[in-house]
């Protein structure tokens, strides 16, 4: 398992278009990734439950990765939220 | 008449059509077959992913890519992983498509409209569509086809469903009228890029109106007309057609600079009140934010908001900014904007008492957090701080002081801020005015607010009928202080500009070019009329009708003059 700490940029916050991005993208992976928010466990390749999550610029989150090509998930999720999720 | 919301401008004469919903209503059975019943499932989904595909792409050509992908949103949020996942789990457990699907696209469409976020509660109708969409391909329900309606048709719905949306052809159709759904709402966003006149949110419109009667539809003022007679047919198909033809005039300066016919370029903003009107002035064609009035978020509320809360929407709205500038006026309460929690005691007159700056420096700890908050915002665009109704220098003095600590602490806790931070001050009453040459020495820009202004000057409130004719920024006083000012921030090198109505008044602009402000911050709605106006001035004829009016003895002969130069 591997994990990491991160701080969402984009202005919008995790709404439609940059949570549909990222669960496509975490869709690619054979493991589970799962999004740590506010004390709960967000299933990360759902795009309708990381909205429901509604997390908001600004907002720390840890994104954990658990299973096979982990540590190329869990790169590409950091490298999607720093980047502002192409918003 | 009926009246609503005014979500996209316009006039739509034309003839209704009803758009009915299906009943969707089902016997609920258990499945046996659970085999078949999931490859059911799954043809319904597929047949909805290729009809929205097609949607999406007659959008794209219609209206444009923005549009498509909400439309294409939907395939992903029916293909989610999860929820398929679930409705594949149910059916297998013997229910019917139809239960399953309506269960958990309920379970999401509850969840999202429980948030207290705009935008998660706008996906829960998109759920919704797509729940209504599957269901009438698993009920063999025929949808009317909305591209099928005839030239000079207004649509008339409950709710203008993306889907629907996807299936106007933006000749035939004239006008939208719907039930519910806000200005901010898909139907609103889409009616607008389709720039088709919608009024929307008015109260039992489907039952009202009938198919084939002949409305009119003002989306400018939000009202629909049931039964016109010929002379309103008259009225508003010239109404319409000025429209049509200012708006077509305005475009051309969208995405322009603003420079004035003998090539000086200017600066031309939007004055917001919300962190969210900052789209608002992004799709105006606003060059920044010279007015971000910090008040809504004091109001409606039963205490002070923290640094936090202050922080997050002053970043938010420097985020929407993408580094345009954004000029965040200090807290002006007071007068007549009074707030419970505050405990202000009633004043005889308010408006020469305890508000705004003078409120904010004797509550430093209120002022300070704001500061703060503005100073961690700066971190997130090009962010600068305004001190309103300003009438010494000591006042700007002991606002900026705070400013400093406020930057020493922000130091010491290693929060990220600009250090180059401008502060500025709101000229906007007559003492301002007269010592702008020595607040230009203290203040890194001005920005004149004529509503106060005016008001001051004059002394002349324009709430009371009686004297409301002594309340114009036309008045040769407030025409020679808007002067001194301007001239004071000029011979200081400092930046002016005016966040007033006066700024967006065409009279005015002639005498604001010639005076040599730099800025000028207006509504949104007003950023394409106030370039081409500012367009059509050289300054040499600039300087010319300033120097005339600045002759001129009454507030009547120069609205007169001006009225003629224009």
């Amino acid at each position: 398992m591997v994990s990491k700490q991160l701080t969402l940029v984009n202005a919008q916050g995790f709404h439609m278009r940059p949570a549909s991005v990222f669960a496509t993208a975490m869709g690619k992976y054979p493991c589970d990734v799962t999004i740590k928010f506010n004390g709960n466990d967000v299933n990360a390749k759902s795009l309708l439950n990381i909205i429901a999550a509604c997390i908001k610029c600004g907002s720390e989150i840890e994104v954990v990765c658990s299973g096979e090509k982990e540590e190329e998930a869990l790169a590409e999720a950091v490298q999607l939220i720093e980047s502002g999720l192409g918003e | 008449m009926l009246k609503g919301t005014a979500a996209s401008e316009g006039i739509g004469i034309g003839k209704v059509l009803v758009i009915e919903e299906h009943s969707l209503e089902y016997t609920p059975k258990t499945v046996v077959d659970t085999e078949s019943e999931l490859s059911r499932f799954e043809q319904a989904v597929e047949k909805f992913c290729e009809n929205t595909t097609e949607q999406a792409e007659a959008i794209r050509k219609s209206t444009g890519d923005k549009e498509a992908q909400i439309l294409e949103g939907h395939i992903q949020i029916i293909k989610d992983p999860y929820l398929m996942s679930e409705i594949e789990k149910l059916i297998s457990g013997g229910m019917c498509a139809e239960s399953a699907l309506e269960q958990m696209c309920d379970l999401f469409i509850t969840m999202f409209s429980a948030a207290d976020d705009e935008l998660t509660k706008q996906r829960a109708a998109d759920v919704k569509d797509i729940k209504t969409a599957i269901l009438s391909i698993l009920l063999g329900i025929q949808e009317l086809k909305i591209s099928d309606a005839p030239k000079g048709t207004v649509l008339v719905a409950d709710e203008l469903t993306p889907s629907m949306t996807a299936g106007i052809v933006k000749e035939n159709i004239v006008g939208i009228v719907t039930q519910t759904g806000g200005k901010t709402s898909h139907s609103a966003i889409l009616a607008r890029a389709l720039e088709i006149p919608a009024v929307l949110s008015v109260e039992n419109a489907v039952e009202i109106l009938k198919n084939g009667q002949e409305i009119v539809v003002d989306g400018s003022d939000g009202i629909v007309i049931t039964n016109p007679d010929s002379n309103q047919i008259k009225e508003y198909t010239a109404k319409s057609e000025a429209f049509i033809q200012e708006r077509r005039e305005l475009e051309k300066y969208r995405g322009q600079k603003t420079v004035s016919k003998s090539g000086e370029e200017y600066e031309l903003f939007c004055n917001i009140g919300k962190p969210e009107d900052a789209v608002k002035a992004m799709e105006a064609d606003g060059e920044g934010v010279g007015l971000f009035r910090t008040e809504f978020l004091f109001m409606d509320r039963s205490s002070i908001p923290t640094e936090d809360e202050q922080f997050e929407a002053y970043k938010k709205a420097a985020l929407i900014l993408k580094g345009k500038s954004l000029i965040i006026r200090t807290l002006d309460i007071g007068g007549d904007k009074d707030l419970p929690y505050l405990g202000l005691e009633k004043e005889e007159n308010p408006f020469m008492g305890f508000r705004a700056i003078r409120y904010c420096l004797k509550n430093s700890e209120l002022f300070k957090a704001q500061i703060r908050a503005i100073l961690r915002a700066s971190a997130f665009g090009d962010v600068k701080i305004m001190f309103p109704l300003v009438t010494t220098v000591d006042e700007v003095r002991a606002g900026k002081k705070i400013v400093e600590e406020a930057k020493l602490e922000l130091k010491a806790e290693n929060i990220a801020y600009d250090e180059n931070i401008k502060v500025g001050v709101m000229m906007e009453t007559s003492s301002a005015a007269v010592i702008a040459d020595l607040l230009a020495k203290e203040a890194d820009f001005f920005s004149i607010g004529t509503n106060d202004l005016t008001g001051y000057t004059m002394a002349c409130d324009r709430g009371n009928s009686d004297v409301s004719y002594l309340y114009s920024a036309l008045q040769p006083s407030v025409l020679r202080l808007i002067k001194n000012i301007i001239k004071c921030g000029n011979e200081n090198n400092i930046p002016v500009g005016m966040c007033g109505e006066a700024a967006a008044n065409p009279q005015m602009i002639p005498l604001l070019i010639s005076f040599g402000l730099t800025e000028f911050s207006v509504s949104a709605p007003s950023v394409l009329k106030v370039r081409k106006n500012i367009s059509k001035w050289t300054k040499s004829d600039a300087d010319a009708v300033a120097e005339k009016v600045m002759a001129l003895s009454t507030e009547k002969e120069i609205d007169e003059f001006l009225k003629s130069m224009i």
